[in-house]
């Protein structure tokens, strides 16, 4: 791998990271107020 | 429920989604390549403000435990905002492990190392991990609270550890440089800026994702309240109903 390819697989999987963790919260929040209204 | 009103929340959205972007423009292209170490350095715009929220995380994690087991200041506002803290520490923990790793392969040569640093911090990492499956384990709200918040004190007490590792023992990790003052670290400007402003731009979005993460926690309790009301009030009512004289039993 060179210097580069290093570079963008943690600017990559710190951008995935965070996108999936947050995509994930919110669904589960969403779903979770789904829940509350239905209750 | 929110730890934020929601105009302050949104706007703490939109602030820390701007702050990413322009941390990704300056940390890939505007700050110039390091001397030694060339572009591979671009990693420690990640790793250096990854590791700080790490730390951040779970020193609010470790003072909410406190504030939740000292009595004047209990409230369950404390136990959620530690439970939510602490996985989002353990999020940036191993963050800070994979873009060090990331970085270690070219600049040490190898993936990982037996180092002082390394170790303590991949210990933090699965001390918290515990404390997340703890939080897990079914029991009364005030037993979990307290036992969380003792298990989350006793890992705090890695942090300092990991944060000196360095100064105490001979480690491949290099020891702190930006204050370090026999070092006087010369660091280019725009090298300076894009650090800080990747420390920033982590801590806003620690703080977006405390307060999202506090919701769901908010959110959870209070489902889990009404499920068990409405169990116990369908056993009541089974009982009630298998007690009551039958109709007809006697012919």
């Amino acid at each position: 791998m060179t210097d580069a390819e290093f570079v963008i697989a943690g600017w990559v999987i710190t951008g995935l990271a965070a996108l999936i963790y947050w995509i994930r919260l919110e669904r589960k929040i969403r779903r979770a107020e789904q829940l509350d209204l239905d209750a | 429920m929110t730890l934020f009103n929601p105009t302050v929340a949104r706007v703490l959205g939109w602030l820390t989604l701007a702050s990413l972007i322009v941390l990704a423009l300056f940390g890939l292209w505007g700050a110039p390549p390091d001397d030694v170490q060339g572009d591979v350095q671009r990693l420690m715009y990640l790793h250096v403000p990854a590791a700080w929220v790490a730390y951040l995380a779970f020193a609010v994690t470790s003072l909410a435990s406190a504030l939740w087991l000292w009595e004047r200041t209990r409230s369950p506002v404390w136990d959620r905002v530690a439970g939510a803290s602490a996985e989002l520490g353990v999020m940036f923990t191993a963050l800070t492990l994979i873009i060090g790793s990331l970085w270690g392969r070219p600049v040490w040569g190898v993936w990982w190392a037996w180092d002082a640093r390394l170790v303590t911090t991949a210990v933090l990492f699965f001390l918290y991990l515990g404390y997340l499956a703890l939080r897990r384990v079914p029991a009364d709200a005030d037993v979990r609270a307290r036992r969380c918040a003792i298990a989350a004190l006793i890992a705090f007490i890695d942090v300092p550890i990991v944060h000196f590792s360095v100064t105490w023992w001979r480690t491949l990790h290099q020891e702190g440089t930006v204050f370090d003052p026999e070092l006087k670290a010369n660091i280019h400007g725009t090298m300076a800026f894009t650090l800080w402003f990747g420390v920033l731009a982590f801590t806003l979005l620690f703080a977006y994702l405390l307060d999202r993460r506090y919701r769901l926690e908010c959110l959870n309790e209070g489902l889990a309240d009404r499920q068990l009301r409405r169990a116990i009030e369908e056993r009541v009512r089974g009982a009630a109903d298998r007690d009551a004289p039958k109709v007809g039993a006697d012919r």
